[in-house]
């Protein structure tokens, strides 16, 4: 039972790494522009699409289609950005309608592009790691390295670089950005972007470890909205660690009860601790 | 008016006349049939074979000119939306096609949720309709009041003919101990479930259950668990949508023999280099049937020409509920009824009918189908191994 306990706890951190990346998509994508940006779960999806064609079809390493995938999504998130959410800053409401519209347009792009039937990547690193009888798919943990990698440097970058602490400045107070030379246009539209290959990334590395189809990302995207309640909107590594909490929620929770309501275990982890903290975890006291 | 004036008028109305007597002749002759399953979506594994397999039996009688009823010459016209497997949509395409369409023949649905929907619209037809459908579900509808309108074209699991009862008595005769069922938590899980775990006991092997979402992609968590357990097999369903990620999950953590009775062997030959074992009843295995029935290899290519496309071995076993072979059938028991709009006399011919097509086909009297069918097992490496049982024979 500790062995099938152990484990479950490194699959919980290793699935919640990408419950993760799109929470901290979604984390800062509402921190600079001030809407929750429903349609990065269809970025997610691009980014899976976009990475199984170029290694499934177009026969590109997966290192390389991954990086392609990764620099389309944000070509889309670019256009999206300019012609859409750039009209509806700061308005919680227009963003949300403009991003849900955004969904239904690019799920039928993908299913007019690639159909409906499922797709599945070939293996890209078969295989597990097996410590102690503790078995972990290799490609599995590669993926949480990269994506825990990649979470890490946004925190550094948000936290060491001049961009960043603009960033956090304009969070804070907009108009003294703004007179203190920070250009804010640029800023919300580089994090839209930005937040838009992160979510890029995740679904590119999704789709090496588990068939894609059109939806899956509405999936993803709640997670990644519970994750960032979890931790406290606008804390990037709070959102990864929220992530984690919920992945291994569901994992634990799973052992001991039915696994068919594997997704409300989350939501209960979820419930507790906003009665606990009704800011989240890293969302100050109240 | 002149003469000539006259003698024109006269010329086209009679043209009018004649042509509309020829267009409401023609429209008396035709046959309307609909199609109601999945033909897009993660279903359409189960629902694009048998709706491309009536679309070449149609088109095929249709060319050949029609067939004759009662002295009349008949063509078939053919209704055929995608439900998407959604059943709400499923159930506005029958309303359509039974109040609008006047269709009195629909093939389909392999879906129990998209049967479950339209079931309480259609008995409102009964005896004027026929719902001649694979989903597990018609089953239980099979002899009960006013569910006249079911024929099922799938054959049943269990009883003297099941395929189901005959595999597991496959695994009992491998000693397996203890078997580990990971199904859909929806109607047509549970069924499986319900259908499979008294036939299992009987057989003295142990069962352990789970169930997942619909839509989990990660297993990981559910096959920990249930690889504590220690099973002999894991079978997991239902659709192939699922059985890709089941399959490949499965493996990295110990479970490496599988047992399908519901999806194909693609995940199997996928992943073959990290099975030991993957048995599944395939309906038909084309790539060595089309090598010795002639009336396989006859369809394949006909398919390849009239679809411009590979063959999918894959989906291909699909066909044997409400596809190819059932067009000719219904049309079979139309000419032994004579008639072709009198359903329950159709229903009789059909279930009097032993049609010998792709398949082997005829119906018990409650209007389920007996067919023969293969047990394919996928070995590690990708060997397979094929056993053809006819249970009529």
């Amino acid at each position: 039972m500790t062995q099938l306990i152990l484990g479950q706890l490194i699959n919980g951190v290793i699935v919640g790494t990408l419950y993760g990346i799109v929470a901290a998509g979604i984390t800062l994508t509402f921190g600079i522009t001030g809407i929750v940006n429903f349609a990065l779960g269809a970025f997610m999806t691009l980014g899976a699409y976009v990475a199984w064609y170029l290694t499934d079809h177009a026969g590109l390493p997966f290192p390389a289609a991954v990086v392609l995938a990764v620099l389309a999504t944000m070509a889309f998130g670019a256009v999206a950005d300019q012609a859409l959410f750039r009209h509806t800053r700061n308005n919680l409401i227009n963003g949300l309608l403009v991003s849900i519209g955004l969904i239904s347009v690019m799920e039928a792009g993908i299913l007019m592009t690639w159909t409906a039937t499922p797709k599945e990547m070939q293996f890209v690193l078969p295989g597990v790691l097996n410590a102690g009888g503790l078995v972990v798919p290799k490609m599995k943990g590669l993926v949480a390295v990269v994506l825990l990698a990649v979470v890490f440097a946004t925190y550094a970058a948000l936290t060491k670089t001049w961009v960043g602490r603009a960033a956090f400045a304009y969070a804070q107070n907009p108009e003294a950005a703004r007179l203190m030379g920070v250009r804010t246009r640029l800023l919300q539209s580089g994090v839209f972007i930005y937040s838009t290959g992160l979510v890029g990334l995740g679904g590119a590395l999704y789709a090496s470890l588990y068939s894609i189809d059109a939806g899956f990302g509405g999936t993803y995207v709640l997670k990644g909205i519970e994750a960032a309640i979890l931790a406290g909107i606008g804390s990037v590594g709070g959102a990864l660690l929220g992530g984690i909490l919920l992945g291994v929620a569901e994992a634990i929770g799973s052992i001991f009860l039915p696994a068919a309501y594997k997704d409300a275990y989350g939501l209960v982890a979820l419930v507790l601790i906003l009665l606990l903290r009704p800011a989240g975890i890293f969302g100050g006291s109240k | 008016m002149l003469n000539w004036q006259r003698t024109i008028a006269r010329a086209l109305g009679a043209t009018g006349l004649a042509l509309a007597l020829a267009g409401t002749a023609a429209a008396q002759n035709v046959v309307k049939i609909g199609g109601l399953e999945a033909q897009t979506g993660p279903a359409s594994i189960f629902g694009l074979m048998p709706s491309q397999g009536v679309r070449m039996a149609v088109d095929e009688i249709n060319k050949a000119g029609g067939f004759e009823v009662a002295g009349k010459r008949y063509t078939l016209q053919l209704i055929s939306p995608d439900t998407q497997g959604n059943p709400q949509q499923a159930l506005v395409q029958v309303k359509k096609m039974l109040e609008e369409d006047k269709v009195q023949y629909i093939f389909g649905p392999y879906l129990t949720n998209v049967f479950n929907a339209v079931a309480p619209y259609v008995q409102q037809h009964n005896n004027k309709v026929l719902l001649m459908g694979g989903a597990t579900g018609m089953h239980g509808a099979l002899g009960k009041p006013n569910m006249d309108f079911v024929v099922k074209t799938m054959p049943w699991d269990t009883g003297a003919a099941g395929y189901g009862s005959m595999m597991v008595g496959l695994l009992k005769k491998r000693g397996v101990k203890k078997v580990a069922i990971l199904m859909q938590n929806d109607a047509g899980g549970k069924a499986v479930v319900d259908i499979y775990t008294p036939l299992f006991k009987e057989q003295g092997i142990e069962v352990v259950t789970e169930f997942f979402e619909p839509g989990t992609k990660d297993f990981s968590s559910t096959l920990a668990k249930l690889a504590a357990a220690k099973p002999d097999y894991l079978f997991p369903g239902y659709t192939d949508t699922a059985l890709y990620d089941i399959v490949r999950q499965a493996s990295e953590v110990g479970l490496t023999k599988f047992f399908i009775t519901r999806g194909s062997i693609g995940p199997g030959m996928k992943n073959n280099a990290m099975i030991d074992s993957y048995i599944a009843w395939v309906p038909k295995y084309f790539e060595n049937a089309e090598k010795t029935n002639p009336k396989v290899s006859r369809f394949v290519e006909n398919y390849k020409a009239y679809y411009k496309t590979a063959f999918p071995y894959d989906q291909a076993p699909q066909c044997a509920t409400s596809c190819y072979d059932h067009v000719y059938m219904l049309v079979e028991a139309m000419k032994k009824a004579g008639t072709v709009s009198d359903v329950p006399k159709v229903k009789a011919a059909l279930l009097s009918t032993r049609y010998q097509g792709l398949w082997n086909i005829r119906y018990d009297t409650t209007g389920e189908a007996i067919l023969d069918f293969d047990v394919v097992e996928v070995q590690r490496g990708g060997k397979i191994n094929v056993t053809h049982i006819d249970p009529q024979q």
